[in-house]
């Protein structure tokens, strides 16, 4: 398991199925060695792009290069990539040790270096009692870890994972999930992972891909696509709960609007969307006896309204950035809400708002601080917490221009 | 249960249902005396049956002897002497039968004959079933005072069984004395209808038919007609016995034959006086040379009252054995009620079974053990003669290699079933068209089938072996040479089953899941290595159930051979199933083919099992 790890390129690459495009003129590039995640909702292609990657789908354009070498016209047995599929796939008529060995036996290894290699790799995968059973006596967990196992006995260049984890209790989907990112540690290959789930995705991937509708909508860090989502639906999709949104549209002034956020200048965009994370909604409630405002200051920032006086800050979730310091351009005033609902989960509670101009939002928040619902609350926002969305969707910005606190008041 | 039937009536009714150990108790008394009533009833019946029928007979004999072609007015007379009227048709008289002489002229001639007086109920029997029944009350009854120390007292059911069987046996023996001697009652009565037949001049070739028995003449004591010869040791037996010997009997394997002899000139000598005893007839016993001696054969065995009085027995024992069986499950009536509910489920299909598989299968053995020819009315007991005279019997084994040859058109037929299902694997279409073509002669008949490949495949003006001349190849012999007609016939057979085969293999392959392809492509495996490690592998259990069923089937193989050669040519063809057919429908030996059914049934079994003991266990992990 020292090979040197393989570097993967697409290069406008498209698959049709008749009528239906799957994959439409996707070009990446996986570097050596790197854990990519391709993410998506069902049916977004991310599967199909892992299935031409491997050579089990041949694509209709564009080109596959792996280690350096245009493998279009190369049987997927000798692309150098080894699959791990959703359902396993172990040949059920086969002990696990000649499941392990399968792949070297049918490429005409001698048997004592297939029965090495078989050895190791269960060593590696704590796999040793299990070597004579067949996959049928064999749980989830230990199915999944054979399939592993006879990726890893390849020695490949590039490892391709087809939602491994979706068939596994949720306790060992957590568990094995830190396996194959401590195995990726160990082997330093490249890694394909395929996931529909966001949190595997953030959690696992050193750079993530996020699908939607066959095209890569964005790559990045998992904090790059959480914190600068490229477009809509890269901000709705990842993160959960979901990001909080609200259309906006130009009023008399060519001012973007929509109920206490307006933005100054005039606007290129006839509509636009605004979106906030849960956690970067500030809450202030009137249930505790000292005030405080939103970004933790001892003075409220200039535009916050001092009526009704008793509001209490909740300090946001733990996981929301530090405060920003005080800028200048005073942010949108803080709007009232009536929490809907309130889910307590433990480390966070969720509260259901009815948002600005009707919008449902949510926002976490601190435990410590319990709401119940009916409460009436004050909502604020920072600015250079807020997207914003052009009408098609792609990112166009933070902060607005600063607005004077008269336009609000 | 203490306190008595009171107590565990109480306890019943206290559960709010089921019914009470004391009733069910009851209840199987009462099935018990029903099973008895019911075995006495039958072998009464059955005797009275025999007297009935007996005295038909002698009606029949006398209006036989009307029809004579010259002096039937004369033989009548002679033969009835107070035993049968004849005369216009009236009304018979109480105790009396009637026949009706179908040719007779005028139509309305009837012969009424009295039945002969006999034993009219099994006074024995009836003493010994009494008296265990009361006993069994008496117990019962007891049993009631004192609580039964285990909870499942089933031992209950077997007096009951013993008393039904002793009954029924006893029973048996007397319906069997008593229609013994009804039978040799009718054997006098047949010799002397003969006699009186042939003293009138009759055709001595046919005029013994009007006794209605089987007969024989002394010379090679075989029947004039040949439908049927005397077992040797009956015939050993006759030709040892005086001929002036009266009515006796010969009993061999189990069948007694009531032998009247009469001796009678042949029709060139003058004819005797009519003999006032029949027994003790003996015409010029100085000169038999010119006598035609007559055997005739009374017989009791095909009449025997043991099967109906077995069922009448079984009946009523299963019921009480049932019932006894339920004994212990009242003290639970939840269970009680769970189990008589599943039986009232299960009984319409067991019922079915009992009486059309097992009942034929059970019948079928039964007949194996006998000599049984199908007109001849008196079969043998013979143990595993049968069985021991197939061992030797050299056509047989040859049907059975003919049929092993057949079956080797399995494994082709699959190979090519298979080829064809992984050809139309991934084209919609072709599988459709594909199976069209190919399932067609699965679900045609076989008959239509076979009639237009022995028109195709014929010698002369066959299209086959037109096309062949045509193209300047020499014609083949397929169905008319020993060398060809069972491959051809093997040809034909996996065209028939080719479409079927198909179809269930695209079935099992359609149920290998693409992932193992997949995977099997990742890890390097070629076209050929996948077939061999993911294909055959996913389709064990299809192979298996395949190949078995095929080889069944052809182990039956019947339609083909039927209509295309039956048999031929110099019995290439003769397979099994084919053979027993001629053994029992040409031959009318159903005994043997009987037994050669269950012989084959054991070759089938035997390969079946090797299947499943060489390949299944092998397969079998998954």
């Amino acid at each position: 398991m020292t090979k040197a790890p393989r570097d993967v390129v697409l290069k406008g690459v498209e698959k049709r199925f008749g009528d239906v495009t799957a994959v439409d003129a996707v070009d990446l590039e996986v570097r050596a060695g790197e854990l990519l995640v391709l993410v998506g909702p069902s049916g977004c292609g991310k599967s199909t792009l892992l299935r031409l990657i491997a050579g089990l789908e041949e694509a209709t354009a564009g080109e596959v290069w792996i280690g350096g070498r245009a493998v279009d016209d190369v049987a997927p047995g000798d692309r150098d990539v080894a699959m791990v599929f959703q359902s396993y796939a172990l040949y059920p008529h086969m002990t696990v040790a000649r499941n392990l060995g399968f792949g070297l036996r049918v490429r005409g290894v001698g048997r004592d270096e297939v029965a090495e290699q078989v050895g190791r790799a269960a060593e590696v995968l704590g796999l040793g009692e299990l070597l004579d059973r067949r996959p049928g006596q064999l749980s989830g967990g230990q199915q999944q870890r054979v399939a592993l196992g006879r990726a890893m006995v390849r020695d490949p260049g590039v490892f391709l994972f087809d939602e491994p984890l979706s068939n596994l209790d949720a306790g060992l989907r957590l568990r094995t999930r830190d396996e194959i990112a401590a195995l990726h540690r160990r082997l330093g290959t490249t890694m394909i992972f395929v996931t529909h789930d966001q949190v595997e995705a953030l959690s696992l991937g050193q750079r993530v891909a996020v699908m939607d509708r066959g095209r890569i909508q964005q790559v990045g860090t998992p904090r790059e696509i959480y914190r600068r989502p490229g477009n809509l639906f890269v901000a709705g999709f990842v993160g959960s709960p979901p990001i909080n949104q609200l259309p906006l549209a130009r009023d008399r002034q060519d001012r973007l609007a929509g109920g206490p956020f307006v933005f100054p200048g005039e606007s290129p965009h006839p509509t636009a969307t605004l979106a906030v994370r849960p956690e970067d909604l500030t809450i202030t409630t009137t249930s505790s006896p000292t005030p405080t405002h939103p970004h933790g200051t001892s003075e409220p920032p200039p535009g916050t309204p001092t009526h009704p006086p008793a509001y209490t800050r909740i300090p946001p979730d733990p996981t929301a950035l530090p405060p920003a310091p005080p800028r200048t351009p005073p942010d949108p005033p803080p709007f009232p809400a009536t929490v809907l609902r309130v889910e307590s989960l433990g480390a966070e509670q969720r509260l259901h708002l009815d948002g600005p101009a009707g919008a449902a939002w949510i926002a976490r928040t601190s435990p410590a601080h319990p709401v119940t619902a009916g409460d009436p609350v004050q909502v604020s926002v920072a600015w250079d917490r807020t997207h914003l969305f052009g009408p098609d969707g792609r990112r166009t910005g933070t902060a607005p221009t600063p607005a004077a606190t008269s336009d609000h008041a | 249960m203490r306190g008595g039937d009171g107590g565990g009536r109480g306890a019943g009714r206290g559960r709010g249902s089921g019914p009470s150990p004391g009733a069910l108790r009851a209840a199987a008394t009462a099935a018990t005396a029903l099973g008895l009533a019911l075995i006495l009833g039958v072998a009464a019946g059955t005797v009275s049956h025999g007297r009935h029928d007996n005295a038909t007979h002698v009606a029949r004999m006398a209006a036989a002897l009307w029809e004579l072609p010259a002096g039937g007015d004369a033989a009548v007379t002679a033969f009835l002497e107070g035993r049968a009227t004849i005369g216009p048709d009236e009304k018979a008289g109480p105790g009396a039968h009637a026949y009706r002489a179908g040719t007779l002229e005028p139509a309305a001639w009837i012969a009424v004959a009295p039945e002969e007086p006999g034993p009219g109920w099994p006074l024995i029997p009836t003493t010994l079933a009494l008296l265990g029944l009361s006993l069994m009350s008496a117990w019962a009854f007891a049993r009631r005072r004192f609580p039964p120390p285990s909870r499942y007292p089933t031992l209950p059911a077997l007096p009951a069984t013993l008393l039904l069987a002793a009954t029924a046996v006893a029973s048996t023996s007397w319906a069997h004395r008593a229609l013994g001697d009804l039978s040799a009652g009718r054997a006098v009565h047949g010799t002397r209808a003969i006699e009186v037949a042939l003293a009138h001049g009759a055709d001595p070739g046919h005029a013994p038919r009007v006794a209605g028995l089987p007969w024989a003449t002394t010379e090679g004591l075989a029947s004039p007609d040949e439908l049927w010869t005397l077992p040797r040791e009956v015939a050993e037996a006759v030709a040892a016995a005086p001929p002036s010997a009266p009515a006796y009997t010969v009993t061999v394997g189990g069948a007694t034959y009531h032998v009247a002899r009469t001796a009678f000139p042949t029709p060139t000598s003058p004819a005797p006086p009519i003999p006032q005893d029949p027994t003790a007839t003996e015409p010029d016993a100085a000169n038999p040379a010119n006598h035609l001696h007559l055997v005739l054969l009374g017989y009791e065995d095909t009449r025997s009252p043991a099967i109906p009085l077995a069922a009448a027995a079984a009946a009523p024992a299963l019921a009480t054995i049932l019932l006894l069986f339920l004994l212990p499950l009242s003290a639970r009536p939840r269970a009680l009620r769970r189990t008589l509910t599943a039986w009232g489920f299960l009984s319409p299909a067991a019922a079915l079974l009992l009486l059309f598989t097992f009942g034929p299968l059970l019948f079928s053995l039964w007949i194996s053990l006998h000599e049984w020819h199908l007109v001849d009315p008196v079969h043998p007991f013979t143990g595993l003669a049968n069985y021991g005279a197939l061992l030797l019997d050299g056509e047989w084994w040859s049907a059975i290699r003919n049929t092993a040859v057949f079956t080797l058109h399995v494994p082709f037929a699959m190979a090519v079933a298979l080829g064809l299902a992984l050809l139309t694997r991934r084209s919609r279409r072709a599988v459709r068209w594909a199976r069209l073509a190919l399932f067609l002669p699965g679900i045609t008949s076989v008959v239509a089938i076979a009639v237009v490949w022995k028109w195709l495949l014929d010698d002369g003006y066959g299209l086959v072996n037109r096309a062949l001349e045509g193209v300047g190849l020499g014609s083949v012999a397929w169905l008319t040479s020993p060398d060809t007609a069972l491959v051809t016939l093997m040809a034909i057979s996996v065209w028939m089953v080719v479409g079927y085969q198909m179809v269930v293999f695209q079935a099992g392959l359609a149920a290998i899941p693409r992932d193992w392809y997949d995977a099997a492509r990742v890890d390097g495996a070629g076209p050929l290595q996948r077939f061999r490690h993911i294909t055959l592998p996913g389709l064990r259990h299809t192979l298996f159930f395949v190949l078995v069923t095929s080889v069944i089937g052809s182990f039956q193989v019947f339609g083909l051979v039927y209509v295309m050669t039956e048999g031929g040519p110099l019995g290439s063809t003769d397979v099994a199933v084919y053979h027993i057919y001629r053994e029992a429908w040409e031959f009318l030996r159903v005994g043997n083919a009987a037994a050669m059914s269950w012989v084959l049934f054991a070759v089938v079994f035997v390969a079946t099992w090797l299947h499943f003991r060489l390949l299944e266990r092998r397969w079998a992990h998954a």
